[in-house]
């Protein structure tokens, strides 16, 4: 009895000592097998394939598989072929794409795979510090000789917008998503149209209207928050009110800089800052702006506007939640809902100079193909498609039958059907699917062709944050390419001084707001410009200002 | 823990037989012990040789043959950060405040629950106050804000129906209540649970000691005093010894969560909370090791000194 005891014992020990080797061994030798073996596919490939000049890969002819890594904790990519678009493209492109996905620490999912040496063969990230480091490391593969030969992103993104996506090295790495050669974006107010009904309507054109109208809506409505910002330790609704102070303002809050001639100098010292601070600090100290503005989670904020219960609610996207608030609140009051202002300007200021939001032609992330693909070419083959109006049409409205049938006599526009309109429930499911696939969107396509057909419609069937962006916020944003990766790498010298910069500059905004009178907003202000200035702000402000000259340079196409 | 030692203690001298031989005998039960060595070495002792990446500019792609040695730069980096003062005091503060009320609040938790005679009754405080324990901070935040809340937060409109204040007190936003908020939030999360393993300690106690106290005339308050604290005395003081060593551990999570506006930085940012908001979230891993680093070492001479005080009572870990 007791012998056979131990020998249970001895068993689960040995079995579980094996399961821990083998946990730590399995990982490792698989991918790494796997990574050689398709660097020594990827040359042999090449070198075929330039034999004999441009020979394009054709999409469909025979299958192809590759795996795609989105580097965000929110992204899970929908199974591919389980929707009717992704089906098409399985069927008829013979695309099939492997989703690995980030789970809940996209960085440090990414850092086991390059560690392991597993990278995925397509990896959606940022234009930011990560895409850096892959690109610094050799791991990412140089586009340039695919977008000379396939035509879509060409033709839409244009040779400018090209040219700034270069990195250092004079290659292009990433595919742009969302890129765009006209304005975009939602930045700006949305106004509570009962409770302005219920005011009079006022005036709401300069920053004093604003004022008399907040503290209206404070007397008359005291259960009411007057200003509700998006979430403001992001600067939401307070950078905003900066732009109102400031002609053709680029969210220099943001980039902690502002132009001044050819230099970009301390935000600290801008009047208009210090102006916008004040006046900021005057609505929060007359309780204008909600007191849990620095607190508050982003479900707190979508309550508040979900029930109507804010009178004007400004961020850097106020329309995600007002279109979701706009027809609940419609359905049980007529006159209710949201409708958005043209962008408050302070008295003798240029309301046509004024921009609460910036757009780039770059758009948002990007799309990187790795060293460890076995066919780059045939995968950007496959994104060109994908980001043509071929590709968008299905992306956006699935394949060719239901909402739309046959293309306009230009050949890329599609004719919706009536189903388009009737079926819009039935519609936005599908989009909530397939805008998970959106790694290559391509924004001119997709609004042009939005806005074309929806300015056909009659006024009550337009959708409401279409509406808004034709009449206010696509008018309002301004265009900040120029300046774009003006952040150093964070492990850098550089890096450690943008942070300090970074921490006295949310400490300083937080406390001017707090402050008891405008004295003591000056006084934070510059005491934060003195704090900077010790802390080395002068070599970072000279190193944006050469990233923001090369980015000009590159931009004029020299 | 004690338990064990005491035991171990009373075992007659000339029954120990030589040590290969016990661990023969007890070959099954020493089998059981090895998965937890195997653990420990695999997970805490191999992944230790990754502190030498405190001492150089550590590079994912390069690995740690080929990244750069800096000496003692990062450790330079930390100390003349011109926030490291801040951090440090903030550090001290929090995490003594919580020492001295977290610590013995479930203790006195404990003793008062001992002195309860209805089971059903304390049966269920038990349960309540130990219940927040499995909720996550993010959880625990969040009720937080929106109890105190300036909008519609409850406690903002009890005391305004109350007619205690005139308009609602943003509480979160006032550097003067936050260590009082957190430090209450801690020991409401944790205390039903760290009290838990006093309860046990009292249970151990024996009944006998407690109906001759009684019939000599001792009131419950003397009862307490003289007999069940000096029981649960070794429970408290091996508990004390590790809280000592962990004073640098002011706590994440809870000042991550609760601290969200910049304006009570000044009073919230502890090591912790400075080391991610300012190392890990920009990959500076080396930094993230070194102060991690400088933690430990402060942590493990704390815990000396604790049991080496410790070990005059007779109560020490080692």
């Amino acid at each position: 009895m007791k012998f056979k005891k131990s020998l249970f014992l001895t068993l689960i020990t040995i079995l579980m000592t094996a399961s821990f080797l083998a946990a730590c061994s399995g990982s490792n030798s698989g991918s790494s097998s796997n990574g050689t073996k398709t660097n020594t596919e990827n040359a042999s490939k090449e070198e075929t394939g330039t034999d004999n000049a441009p020979k394009l890969y054709e999409l469909g002819k025979e299958p192809l598989e590759f795996s795609l890594y989105g580097h965000y904790s929110w992204y899970t990519m929908p199974p591919w072929g389980g929707d009717v678009g992704t089906k098409w493209i399985q069927d008829n492109k013979k695309v099939t794409v492997k989703a690995i996905s980030a789970g809940s620490d996209p960085a440090a999912k990414l850092n086991t795979m390059i560690a392991t040496n597993a990278l995925p063969d397509v990896i959606w990230l940022d234009r930011a510090a990560d895409f850096e480091r892959l690109r610094e490391a050799g791991l990412l593969v140089a586009l340039d000789e695919y977008i000379e030969k396939y035509p879509n992103l060409k033709q839409w993104l244009g040779d400018a917008g090209i040219n700034i996506l270069r990195a250092e090295d004079g290659h292009l790495y990433g595919f742009p998503n969302w890129y765009t050669n006209q304005p975009n974006g939602n930045a700006g107010y949305v106004i509570n149209s009962k409770i302005y009904k219920d005011l009079g309507s006022p005036k709401l054109e300069t920053t004093d209207d604003l004022y008399n109208y907040l503290k209206l809506v404070k007397e008359k409505f005291p259960k009411v928050i007057p200003y509700q910002p998006g979430l403001a330790n992001d600067g939401q609704g307070i950078d905003v009110l900066y732009s109102a102070f400031k002609e053709n303002d680029h969210k220099f809050p943001g980039m902690r800089a502002v132009p001044n001639g050819d230099k970009l100098t301390s935000i600290f010292a801008d009047p208009q800052f210090v102006e916008a601070m004040k006046y900021t600090s005057k609505l929060f100290r007359e309780k204008l702006i909600t007191q849990d503005a620095f607190t508050q989670t982003l479900d707190q904020i979508t309550e508040s506007v979900m029930t109507g219960n804010v009178a004007v609610y400004a961020g850097a996207s106020p329309t995600d939640i007002a279109q979701k608030a706009h027809p609940e609140l419609v359905k049980k009051d007529p006159d209710a809902g949201y409708f958005m202002v043209w962008p408050i300007h302070k008295e003798g200021l240029d309301k046509n100079k004024i921009f609460p939001g910036t757009y780039t032609t770059l758009g948002w992330n990007v799309a990187v193909i790795t060293k460890a693909a076995e066919d780059p070419e045939a995968i950007f083959a496959f994104l060109d498609w994908f980001t043509g109006p071929e590709g968008q049409t299905i992306n956006f409205w699935g394949p060719e039958g239901k909402y739309w049938k046959g293309l306009k006599e230009d050949g890329i526009t599609p004719i919706f059907t009536e189903e388009y309109i009737n079926d819009s429930a039935g519609l936005l499911e599908y989009q909530g699917v397939s805008t998970n696939f959106a790694w290559v969107g391509n924004t001119v396509f997709a609004d042009r062709t939005k806005a074309d057909f929806d300015a056909t419609l009659p006024e009550e069937q337009r959708n409401w944050v279409t509406k808004w962006q034709n009449d206010v916020t696509w008018k309002t944003q301004s265009n900040a390419t120029e300046f774009i990766n003006l952040n150093p790498v964070p492990n850098t010298d550089l890096g450690i001084i943008a942070k300090r910069i970074d921490e006295i500059y949310l400490q300083a905004r937080a406390a001017a707001i707090y402050a008891k009178s405008d004295a003591d907003v000056e006084a934070i202000l510059k005491k934060a410009e003195e704090d900077a200035m010790t802390n080395d702000y002068q070599k970072l402000l000279d190193f944006k200002t050469e990233r923001w000259q090369e980015n000009k340079k590159k931009i004029a196409g020299q | 823990m004690a338990q064990v030692s005491l035991e171990n203690e009373h075992l007659p001298k000339s029954k120990e037989k030589p040590l290969i031989k016990r661990f023969f005998q007890q070959i099954d039960i020493q089998l059981m012990v090895l998965p937890a060595l195997a653990f420990i070495f695999v997970f805490n002792y191999i992944p230790m040789y990754g502190v030498i990446m405190a001492f150089q500019e550590y590079d994912i792609f390069k690995g740690y043959f080929d990244s750069p040695w800096v000496g003692l730069k990062q450790f330079e980096l930390f100390f003349q950060d011109p926030a490291f003062f801040n951090v440090m005091r903030n550090t001290l503060v929090i995490s003594l405040l919580k020492f001295c009320i977290g610590f013995p609040a479930p203790i006195i938790l404990a003793l008062m629950l001992n002195e309860v005679n209805r089971m059903f009754f304390k049966r269920v405080i038990q349960t309540v106050s130990y219940l927040p324990h499995f909720l996550s901070w993010v959880i625990v935040a969040g009720f937080v804000i929106s109890l105190l809340s300036t909008e519609s937060g409850s406690v903002n409109i009890l005391l305004e129906s109350l007619n205690l204040i005139d308009e609602p007190i943003n509480f979160l936003s006032i550097p003067e209540y936050f260590w009082g908020i957190l430090i209450t939030t801690n020991v409401w999360k944790e205390i039903g649970f760290g009290s838990i393993v006093y309860l046990a300690a009292i249970a151990g106690i024996d009944p006998h000691l407690y109906e001759a106290a009684s019939m000599d005339g001792a009131s419950r308050f003397r009862q307490i005093y003289l007999i069940t604290l000096p029981c649960i005395m070794p429970v408290v003081s091996i508990f004390m010894i590790l809280a000592i060593g962990n004073l640098l551990n002011a706590g994440f999570e809870d000042i991550l969560l609760l601290a969200k506006n910049p304006i009570i930085r000044p009073v919230s940012d502890v090591i912790d909370t400075f080391v991610y908001r300012v190392g890990l979230q920009d990959y500076r891993y080396s930094y993230g090791a070194a102060v991690g680093l400088f933690k430990s070492i402060i942590g493990v001479i704390l815990l000396t000194i604790a049991n080496t005080v410790a070990r005059r009572s007779g109560n020490s870990l080692w």
